[in-house]
């Protein structure tokens, strides 16, 4: 073999060397877990002998389709992760449009803004636990004081999903700020100015040229949101532990609650599997909007 | 060639003297008193005061085997049994597990627990020991049992001229009246969300024993929705909805209320009572403690210790138990433990019974309180008391009917066992 040939052999193979690490990593982070949950979920394993599993096809998913509290459980993820997509997106892109623009305290107002990003989600649910209680909670005493009287916040069927959702776009918001922030950056100030100059007003400035600008982040920051959403547990389990009434019992508390209360591995990977079809499928309608909307602008 | 022979000769006959004696080391070299440490996890070692206690009780085992060195491995207790049943299913965790009932069972069941009997040898173990044998086999002997009953705040009660409650009705007519007297007064404290459950479901077996439930019937069928159960779940609505419980707080605040003198009654153990009793701004000897407004007696917690099958010195665990058994060893705990029963009867000091006046109560209580388990599904209580608790919570929260929202606890239940 000649040299030349070798060289060529291995100017072929040095592609596939870059990508051996990351595959690597994935292959054993990320895909393997992920399998072995999946066929997990096809056993009866039990926590507390997880390598005694045997093999019942899809026994769990039979008993989890015929469960009425999988489907209540299901609707509450569903609710919770669609409102907080537009609470809490809506909420951030109106801060980061408001402090776009330069104003006196604008560093101020964002530090602020931020905060609810910076704290930790478990310490920012014992903060709200605290300001929800019925009794010394801030929220009653301002109700009380207005005459409104105390509301049970986290322990009735109807205020606990608004409650924590309230937590939780309070948590999000921010994140989204930061990056529609960044992304009003890349809007062309002559753009903007020429658009001006033409006589539209602020609302069409806005609609015409800062919102195709910045669709994409927007985009990207509804399915962080939504997925984070899906899996989100430490706000819920905090808060509500996923009551009253299975209210807010969402994908996440019921694997826990499988898992570790019923030792039942097995049906918690098959709730598991769920949640990963759900987060699978809103990826998959993200990146076919996505590619429509890159299809209509190259025409 | 000879020389590679030679070599590998030698190097086989060194492999198999150091297998031979690494094979036989375990327990040789621990009872020829080579250092050895025993990690103890327990959720109580984080708690203020008796954890600092409790500790220093079981360190005079060191002061006997000056080989061992105790470790601590404290988890929070809400995080305790997620945590020991992943370590002890990884092949893992502690040499020795403190352990509530159910977990405790649900490790035996599992097999990760080895059998202790030599420990209790020569011993005489009160019945606290009876639920530490499975199929005659002592895999638990006990560390504490934690009785039930209705403490209350005596000066508030003195001021509101009302009488120790013998009924529910009375319950919450004197917590009414106790709040109203003093200003800022709590009624009754009880936990009462599902964000608790495990502790929740603990201290409602009360109202069911109370009421007389059993979960079983005599042929060992689930029995859920009988008319014992809907009168239980009934007089705990009744009691929610007079608004004398404080509603959203959680069991650590409502404790430090009662501490800080704005709560009458309350329903807890003799753990909680203790650490209601320390510390804090009510005095020890202003609370007294009663049997609880039911017909039936109650409920108790009870926390086995257990050698976990994963440690690398099963044996040395075991002389440690031995140990705490014994007369020493259980003087030690029983400085530390307060008024709660131990694994034998050891009464606690005139001293400690003169500043807590109510311990006796307790005492008296335990010789009758029964297991928050249910015989014969020790392991799977905690998801049927889950269902049960759904129910609780449906009636106590969306007010449906305790028997309709028991029934259908009953169909899942059926379902699932």
């Amino acid at each position: 073999m000649t040299g030349s040939k070798i060289r060529s052999g291995m100017t072929r193979l040095v592609p596939y060397a870059f990508i051996l690490p990351p595959m690597i990593y994935l292959m054993v982070f990320m895909f393997w877990p992920l399998a072995r949950q999946m066929y997990m979920s096809l056993t009866n394993t039990r926590i507390i002998n997880p390598n005694r599993g045997r093999f019942i096809g899809l026994g769990n998913y039979e008993r989890l389709f015929d469960d009425p509290a999988f489907y209540l459980s299901l609707k509450a993820t569903l609710v919770y992760a669609v409102l907080a997509v537009v609470f809490g997106v809506s909420l951030g892109v109106i801060s980061a449009l408001a402090i776009d623009r330069p104003f006196k305290g604008r560093a101020i107002v964002r530090a602020i803004l931020l905060f609810g990003w910076a704290v930790p989600n478990v310490a920012a649910s014992l903060i709200w636990l605290w300001m929800y209680n019925d009794r010394s909670g801030v929220f009653n005493r301002m109700t009380e004081f207005l005459g409104l009287g105390r509301f049970p916040w986290l322990t009735s069927t109807e205020l606990a999903l608004g409650s924590i959702l309230a937590v939780t776009v309070w948590q999000v918001a921010p994140f989204v700020m930061l990056v529609v922030l960044a992304a009003l950056q890349s809007v062309p100030h002559e753009v903007r100015e020429a658009a001006r100059i033409d006589g539209a007003d602020e609302l069409s400035t806005f609609r015409a040229v800062t919102l195709p600008h910045i669709r994409p982040a927007i985009q990207l920051a509804s399915l962080l949101v939504c997925v984070w959403s899906i899996r989100r547990f430490d706000i819920i389990y905090l808060l509500t532990g996923g009551g009253p009434v299975g209210t807010t019992s969402t994908l996440v508390v019921k694997i826990r609650q499988t898992a570790f209360e019923g030792h039942e591995l097995g049906m918690a990977s098959a709730y598991g599997a769920v949640g990963l079809v759900l987060a699978l499928a809103i990826a998959a309608l993200h990146y076919a909007v996505e590619q429509r909307r890159m299809k209509w602008m190259s025409r | 060639m000879f020389k590679t022979l030679h070599r590998r000769k030698f190097l086989a006959t060194a492999a198999l003297g150091a297998a031979l004696a690494v094979g036989t080391s375990g327990i040789s070299h621990a009872q020829s008193g080579e250092k050895v440490t025993l990690k103890i996890a327990n959720s109580q070692w984080l708690d203020a005061l008796r954890g600092k206690n409790l500790w220093a009780a079981v360190q005079k085992y060191q002061a006997v085997a000056p080989n061992v060195t105790l470790e601590q491995e404290a988890i929070p207790s809400a995080e305790f049994a997620d945590k020991l049943t992943t370590e002890m299913g990884a092949g893992q965790g502690p040499d020795i597990a403190i352990m509530q009932e159910g977990l405790f069972y649900a490790m035996a069941d599992a097999g990760f627990l080895v059998d202790i009997s030599k420990a209790a040898a020569g011993v005489t173990l009160n019945k606290t020991n009876d639920n530490g044998m499975i199929d005659g086999t002592r895999y638990g002997i006990a560390w504490q049992r934690a009785a039930y009953a209705l403490i209350y705040n005596k000066p508030v009660l003195d001021a509101a001229g009302v009488k120790v409650p013998t009924t529910v009705e009375e319950l919450i007519a004197s917590s009414k009246a106790a709040s109203a007297k003093t200003p800022g007064v709590i009624g009754f404290t009880a936990r009462h969300q599902i964000n608790d459950f495990s502790g929740w479901f603990m201290d409602f077996q009360n109202w069911a024993y109370g009421y007389g439930v059993n979960w079983i019937d005599k042929s060992g069928k689930l029995t859920i929705n009988t008319p014992e159960a809907v009168a239980a779940v009934q007089a705990f609505k009744e009691t929610y909805a007079s608004g004398i419980i404080p509603i959203g707080d959680s069991m650590p605040t409502q404790r430090t209320r009662f501490k800080e003198k704005h709560v009458a009654f309350s329903i807890d153990n003799s753990g909680g009572t203790l650490n209601i009793a320390s510390g804090g701004a009510l005095p020890s000897l202003e609370i007294g403690a009663a049997s609880m407004p039911f017909k039936n007696p109650g409920a108790h917690q009870q926390i086995f210790l257990g050698v976990s099958a994963h440690s690398k010195h099963p044996e040395e665990a075991i002389k440690f138990l031995s140990w705490l058994v014994s007369k020493p060893g259980q003087q030690a705990l029983r400085d530390a433990s307060g008024p709660d029963a131990l694994a034998t009867d050891v009464p606690v000091t005139d001293a400690f019974a003169a500043a807590n006046p109510w311990a006796p109560a307790f005492a008296k209580l335990g010789e009758t309180s029964r297991s928050t388990l249910i015989p014969g599904y020790e392991v799977e209580t905690a998801q049927i008391m889950r269902f049960v608790m759904q129910a609780v919570e449906k009636v106590i929260l969306s007010n449906a009917d305790p028997k309709a929202a028991l029934a259908e606890a009953q169909l899942a239940v059926d379902k699932q066992f």
